[in-house]
């Protein structure tokens, strides 16, 4: 009982300091996916003093999936007889003309998987298919990518391989520092990284915060972002010190390191930005489906309707696109922004009206 | 795909690792991580532990928040 009155105490404290901002004007960039859909699930948005803006940034791995990835995976799959392994959200992202969903109605064959661990076990399986996994994701995501090609090798297996778009963080908030004020800084990508992006960050002058993911580690991290943003002088804060340390996971940071280097990417919506992406290295060619099938000259064209990359960028609302729960929603997506469930877009339609009604103080 | 799950690790052989996610038991990769042991608290990306959870967050948002 008496550590329940804490929690409380805690919880109200972070509220009351949201509630009643009445410092400068502050934007809080939360650059990634799960903290966008928490934000809106937990009603976030309705506790904060009217001197907060929330903008949500290009941290959802589905959103920035570029128009011509989806292209190049349908091409493996229908073009060259591949077996697609993907997790699931990738599958209903347009691409130029179609999806992987409607690839599938024509013949073809999409396999939603849990882990890229799954997918080299269904290579494994069926030595008579050519399997190829949809690698997208940040640095959370990478590692497990590389373990797939790792177990694969170890496996002697010859048909399986990655689609590669992995993109790194750290050229995002590179990328929107100047649409922000604050970062709220994702607590698991930095569980990989560490903290030092953040401290070089400051060092530019660009403040943040690392945040968990519960309604109160999201409360208590925006709470302290904006009592230092207050003060006036630029801060980093690790608010989520159990699973975040300053030097990250050095496994994982090694493990990658080894096996992929920095490349070109180009963010859906943004467009290239330059060492944004990771490739695996040329030894491991044999596992880049890139590199073992011709996918040259397939160019993806964006839906010119689509406004996510402005979304992305916090240039606009969601609700201000002319798409937006018209022409664009969640059973039939434009933009990649309205498909995942962490996309902006998708949080906005689902929880929008709800999610952005101040409370009655 | 992006979202992290916490959970607690059951058991463990050869790099993998049995975890109890509010209920739902799940193999996932332990590779990432040299120094766990059964009880531990995880975080799970992608079917891979990623990190080791070493506190509970009420104590550390009290905390944070007792500085402010």
């Amino acid at each position: 009982m008496a550590e329940d009155l804490k929690k409380e105490d805690g919880l109200a404290k972070a509220r009351r300091i949201l509630q009643n901002y009445d410092g400068p004007k502050v934007r809080i960039m939360e650059v990634c996916g799960t903290h966008t859909h928490e934000i809106f699930r937990q009603g976030v948005r309705r506790v904060l003093s009217p001197q907060i803006e929330m903008i949500s940034g290009p941290g959802c791995p589905v959103c920035v999936t570029a128009v011509t990835f989806i292209d190049e995976a349908i091409s493996l799959a229908l073009d060259h007889g591949c077996t697609i392994t993907t997790f699931g959200d990738l599958v209903r992202v347009p691409g130029t003309k179609k999806s992987l969903q409607i690839a599938r109605g024509e013949g073809a064959n999409v396999k939603v998987v849990y882990t890229p661990l799954d997918a080299v076990a269904y290579a494994k399986d069926h030595p008579q298919e050519e399997v190829v996994f949809l690698a997208v994701g940040f640095e959370t995501t990478t590692p497990s990518e590389c373990l797939a090609v790792e177990k694969a090798m170890e496996e002697g297996l010859t048909n399986f391989s990655l689609l590669t778009a992995n993109k790194t963080m750290p050229a995002a908030y590179e990328a929107m520092k100047d649409a922000t004020d604050l970062y709220l800084y994702p607590g698991h990508v930095h569980a990989i990284i560490g903290n030092k992006i953040c401290e070089d960050m400051l060092q530019e002058g660009v403040s943040g915060v690392v945040g968990g993911f519960t309604g109160k580690e999201i409360l208590t991290a925006l709470a302290v972002g904006v009592t230092e943003f207050q003060k006036g002088k630029p801060f980093f804060k690790n608010c989520y010190p159990r699973v975040v340390t300053g030097e990250g996971s050095p496994q994982a940071m090694e493990l990658v390191d080894k096996m992929m280097e920095p490349c070109d990417q180009e963010w859906r919506g943004i467009g290239l930005l330059k060492n944004s992406g990771m490739q695996l290295r040329g030894e491991y060619a044999a596992y880049d489906a890139r590199k073992k099938f011709d996918l040259s000259g397939i160019i993806g064209k964006p839906n010119p309707a689509c406004r996510c990359g402005q979304v992305l960028q916090g240039a606009i609302k969601p609700h201000e696109c002319p798409c937006f729960g018209t022409a664009c929603t969640p059973e039939h997506p434009v933009g990649a922004c309205m498909v995942s469930s962490e996309g902006a877009c998708s949080a906005w339609y689902l929880y929008g009206d709800l999610a952005n009604k101040p409370l009655n103080k | 795909m992006c979202v992290g799950l916490s959970a607690k690790v059951v058991s463990l052989k050869d790099g993998m690792a049995i975890v109890d996610a509010s209920g739902a038991k799940r193999s996932i990769s332990a590779q990432l991580l040299t120094d766990l042991n059964p009880g531990d608290y995880v975080m799970v990306h992608a079917g891979t532990a990623i990190a080791k959870i070493t506190d509970n967050d009420t104590d550390e948002t009290d905390s944070l928040l007792e500085e402010l």
